[in-house]
């Protein structure tokens, strides 16, 4: 039989199947009230511990399910759907941080924090960007000094996904990449850091996003802030590697958040072109309308068939993919947000309200173009990749 | 306690415009397949017959069988996966099938398996004819309750109090088992199935729009290592009587899509009486 990119296995089938039955009665009812009170549903987020996707790539041995990429975008795809919001709080949970903490610490720290961290039981992120660092994270400030059996944080984390899970009240722990005072530009160090740890605390609970809004943004602040060295990821100065490894996931489910949003548009504005008539003939029978509703489910469908086959060539273990990582995230990220557009000129003044949804995955599709690397900064490796190649294959 | 839910995966109702008949078949290409509703509904009630749903265990076996081909092994799995023990498929294509052979090789299944129970689909959504339960109590000589909308046993289904739900009001059945049983879907509030072990303050969460339980990512993995026996016709020892036949489908009319809003009941009835004249 002929192999289903999107679900090559039954296992993955299933998988996709039982979130998409949970989206849509569960995360879909709830997804409009809090993208308006800009609120974090931590009860709703605890569920997907109970689902088993809260692990889903991390190993069974410490409580994942032990999947790989396809099925990490399988989840994402579908809950991106109906709540880009709520999918990026699990991506920064399950991928930022359970992920990375599976692929690049030791066996006490992954029995530590993970079994919590893939029961909901902890909700957790990572911290890379700084509020002067984004694109260029090797400017990142943050420092660490070695005091005996603890190593002393000082610096502070912007745009950190899960950083506060309501207005004052922390996430509970943190993959948080530094620099060795005095150490090289290129040589960083990764430590996890947990809330009530003396000296680290909420700077400020970001507000007034303009989408995204149902996952808690925050800037999180280190002064003296002191981390037991069993709490080091690796070895001083090698985190480079464990972040250029996350990164690659990172980007190929934040692609696939956008498919679910090109999917999720797609569906809205079929369904109201073939209802709605004007002149006396449905929408859809207006060559105008077609261009919009043919162009994006073919550019959907490109995007899902590149995404998934990045991803199902993927090796969570290893970097190496970085130019179709970036190249997937690249393309979808603006294949959503144009998608989306277009759904709301083909509703016309309905898709301009919360009602039809499509004026909120439209807001929500602008962050893809942004976090998890801009697209400047994709096309920036990208050609750097390239220039490297004479013939593709 | 031991139940066989019968399981047969359907064209999904959602894709209903997908399907095409030709003479005296229903064409399968391009369908996509899941679970029947109505078997769904049984097996959420055999789960929770056979559970401690307070401390999370499962207390009795469940084995879901399927006829059909090959691909109906998925369905199978997905089935395990939200919580049955075992599966048997038994090959055989839906065109060979009526519900009288359905009943042949599911009687024949039961004799080998020798469960408690029978719980299964009041009908299956793409045929609907709503007889295999019944025509299966027939030839093993056991009882039959159709529609349970409630399902209380406190001896391991030795004895099973049963309510029906009907048009004229409940009616509470006790019956001794071994029994065949099919639901109806209020068998999916809360409250509905007592089995003894479950504590009798056990809430169930509503399922809203959801026809048994969701799965969860460990169970799914897991069902991919239960047991699952593959049978021939042969190997059961049926030989298929069929007592149907396939004479011709064809697709419904389509519906003209108008619709009228009307302002009063007095308005309705005087319309149903002069213009649709069904009054
Ligand atoms: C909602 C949200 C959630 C986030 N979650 C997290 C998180 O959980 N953890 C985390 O660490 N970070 C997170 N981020 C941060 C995100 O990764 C950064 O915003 C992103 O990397 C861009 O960095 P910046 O905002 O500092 O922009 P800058 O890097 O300052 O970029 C500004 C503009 O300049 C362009 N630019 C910069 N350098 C170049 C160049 N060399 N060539 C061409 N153009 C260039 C950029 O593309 C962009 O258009 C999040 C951000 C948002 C908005």
């Amino acid at each position: 039989m002929a192999v289903d990119l999107f679900n090559p296995t039954p296992e993955h089938a299933q998988l996709r199947e039982m979130v998409r039955r949970f989206a849509e009665t569960e995360v879909e009812p709830q997804a409009l009230e809090h993208d308006r009170s800009e609120t974090f549903n931590l009860p709703l987020f605890r569920k997907l511990g109970e689902l088993g996707v809260l692990g889903v790539t991390c190993g069974e041995e410490y409580g994942g399910a032990g999947l790989d990429a396809v099925a990490a975008c399988i989840v994402h795809e579908e809950l991106s759907a109906v709540d880009p919001g709520f999918t990026l709080a699990y991506l920064a949970h399950s991928m930022l941080f359970v992920n990375n903490v599976y692929q690049n610490a030791n066996d006490e720290q992954r029995r530590r924090f993970l079994p919590g961290a893939c029961e909901g039981t902890k909700v957790c992120g990572m911290c890379m960007s700084e509020p002067d660092a984004g694109t260029d994270v090797l400017g990142l400030r943050t420092t660490a000094r070695r005091d005996g059996d603890f190593y002393v944080l000082d610096g502070a984390k912007m745009w950190i996904t899960n950083g506060a899970i309501s207005k004052d009240e922390l996430g509970d722990a943190f993959l948080v990449y530094a620099r060795m005072e005095g150490a090289p530009r290129s040589e960083l160090t990764s430590f996890l850091v947990e809330k009530g740890t003396p000296g680290f605390s909420l700077g400020q609970k970001i507000e007034d996003k303009l989408g995204m809004r149902a996952s808690p943004t925050a800037e999180l602040v280190f002064e003296g802030c002191r981390v037991p060295v069993a709490n080091r990821i690796g070895e001083e100065g090698t985190a480079m590697l464990h972040m250029m490894r996350n990164l690659e996931i990172e980007r190929v489910t934040l692609a696939a958040m956008s498919l679910g949003i090109a999917r999720r548009s797609v569906e809205v504005m079929n369904d109201y072109a073939r209802e709605r008539k004007s002149f006396g003939e449905p929408l859809n029978r207006f060559g105008q309308i077609q261009r919009h509703i043919a162009e994006s489910y073919a550019e959907y469908m490109a995007g899902r068939a590149y995404t998934y086959q990045v991803a199902g060539q993927m090796d969570l273990a290893k970097p190496g993919q970085r130019l179709d990582t970036d190249g997937v995230k690249l393309f979808c990220a603006t294949m959503g947000k144009n998608v989306a557009d277009r759904a709301i000129q083909v509703l016309g003044g309905y898709g301009y309200t919360g009602e039809y949804r499509v004026e909120r995955l439209w807001r929500d599709a602008k962050l893809l173009e942004i976090g998890g690397g801009t697209v400047e900064a994709h096309q920036k490796n990208m050609t750097r990749d390239l220039a490297r190649l004479t013939k593709l294959r | 306690m031991k139940v066989l839910v019968p399981i047969k995966r359907v064209a999904d109702p959602a894709n209903a415009n997908k399907v095409k008949v030709a003479g005296s078949e229903v064409s399968h290409d391009g369908l996509e397949w899941v679970m029947n509703p109505f078997d769904e509904w049984s097996l959420e009630a055999a789960l929770r017959l056979t559970e401690d749903a307070s401390a999370k265990t499962r207390t009795g076996e469940i084995v879901v069988v399927s006829i059909g081909p090959k691909a109906a092994v998925d369905t199978l799995r997905e089935a395990m996966g939200k919580g049955a023990e075992r599966g048997v498929l038994v090959d055989g294509e839906d065109t060979a099938l009526d519900s009288n052979v359905v009943a042949q090789i599911l009687a024949k299944v039961v004799e080998k398996e020798q469960p408690d129970l029978v719980l299964m689909g009041k009908q299956s959504a793409d045929g609907d004819s709503n007889i295999a339960g019944t025509k299966l109590a027939e030839l093993l000589g056991w009882p039959v309750i159709n529609y349970a909308s409630h399902i209380e046993t406190s001896d391991d289904g030795k004895t099973l109090t049963i309510k029906r739900e009907l048009d004229v009001g409940v009616q509470t059945l006790k019956v001794q088992g071994p029994a065949v049983i099919t639901c109806s879907d209020r068998i999916l509030k809360p409250g509905t199935i007592k089995n003894g072990v479950t504590p009798a303050d056990f809430e169930y969460p509503d399922l809203g729009d959801l026809n048994s339980r969701l799965s969860n990512l460990k169970n799914i993995m897991a069902a991919r290592k239960k047991p699952l026996d593959e049978l021939g016709l042969g190997d059961l020892g049926v030989e298929p009587v069929r007592v149907d036949e396939y004479v011709g489908f064809e697709l419904p009319a389509g519906r003209s899509g108008q619709a009228q809003f009307l302002e009063s009941v007095d308005e309705l009835v005087q319309k149903l009486q002069s213009e649709a004249k069904v009054l």
